[in-house]
């Protein structure tokens, strides 16, 4: 009876844990990306990808992940490289589980970190979608608007590589 | 020795009948390759139906840029040779009905067209491997595939000579 009761403890605490459920991702060549099929299967050889489906009115892919796998940003890049392609835009939607941000805080989600660069002290709580800010992750000129924000946090950030064990941390906003 | 060299020359033998096989001319009669699919009044019409008759088989979709200049290109190339026994058939890809019917309309499209929903997924699209759009083969009288993504002039060409223009 007790084991039963801590399965069910065990099972909900990682049911609340801070778990990304979906991704909207414009990508970007010389081709139409819509118009090939190679995005789509690239994304779907990923163990953390359930469904790939176009969003033809904003030109991008609605991605839905696999409840209880490890996202990683990192991949799902990767992805759209191998398929010829760059990354134009990438946000990621979770569950949050009261994630404190800080002015120049991070937060650790999973095995990944992220730097907010609108971050004022809010925590992130519920559904929150986040945009992924990076020179893979976007396009040349939407990335030129990031540039002095970027500079700033990149010399912090390399702090937190040390003391978090040289994790991957993204910069991200909160939208 | 002897039944070595027996099975080598076998192995050989089919080897090439493989190859052979693997590279002989897709025909629209081949049910690998047949399909029956709605038009836009819901009327069914099936490829191999097609044959005896020059036409281009092409796939598309209302969302894909590439398509919609393409169809402009197409109605030109269409124009010049419907009457001369030249015909198009149009698969779309869409999901949705009432956009394939509006681009249908906006690109002024008046030959073949049937919608096979279920994008990449759609079966058509699996059998013809089309993994990409938009993607055109040109079919003889015989219903064989004579040319794959031909450019526009190439294209026009091909049609002429078929044809016999």
């Amino acid at each position: 009876m007790k084991t039963i009761f801590l399965g069910i403890a065990l099972v909900c605490s990682v049911v609340a844990h801070t778990q990304f459920t979906k991704a909207n991702l414009q990508a970007s060549g010389l081709t139409c990306a819509l118009c090939s099929n190679a995005i789509n299967k690239s994304l779907q050889k990923l163990s953390f990808v359930v469904t790939v489906k176009p969003d033809i009115k904003n030109s991008s892919f609605d991605i839905v992940f696999r409840e209880g796998n490890e996202v990683s940003i990192d991949e799902l890049k990767n992805a759209v490289e191998n398929a010829g392609f760059s990354v134009a835009s990438l946000k990621i939607t979770g569950n949050f589980e009261n994630i404190p941000l800080q002015k120049d805080g991070y937060a650790k989600i999973g095995n990944q970190a992220f730097y907010f660069l609108n971050a004022s002290g809010e925590s992130l709580r519920g559904e929150k979608t986040i945009t992924i800010v990076g020179k893979n992750f976007m396009t040349a000129n939407t990335f030129k608007k990031y540039g002095d924000k970027l500079k700033s946090a990149s010399s912090s950030s390399g702090k937190f590589d040390n003391a978090a064990n040289a994790l991957h941390v993204y910069h991200a906003i909160v939208s | 020795m002897k039944i070595l060299k027996t099975y080598f020359l076998i192995s050989c033998l089919a080897l090439v009948t493989m190859s052979a096989r693997s590279q002989a001319i897709p025909n629209i009669t081949d049910s690998r390759l047949d399909f029956s699919l709605p038009d836009i009044k819901g009327d069914s019409l099936r490829l191999s139906t097609m044959k005896g008759r020059v036409f281009l088989l092409d796939f598309w979709a209302s969302w894909c840029g590439p398509c919609r200049y393409s169809n402009k290109n197409l109605v030109k190339l269409y124009d010049r040779y419907k009457t001369k026994g030249f015909e198009i058939l149009s698969v779309s890809l869409d999901d949705n009905k009432k956009e394939w019917k509006k681009a249908v309309s906006k690109d002024k499209i008046t030959w073949l067209q049937i919608n096979d929903s279920g994008g990449w997924e759609a079966r058509s699209a699996a059998k013809w491997q089309v993994d990409a759009i938009p993607a055109s083969f040109l079919i003889d009288k015989s219903g064989n595939v004579v040319a794959i993504n031909a450019e526009k002039k190439e294209l026009e060409n091909k049609i002429r000579e078929l044809l016999g223009l």
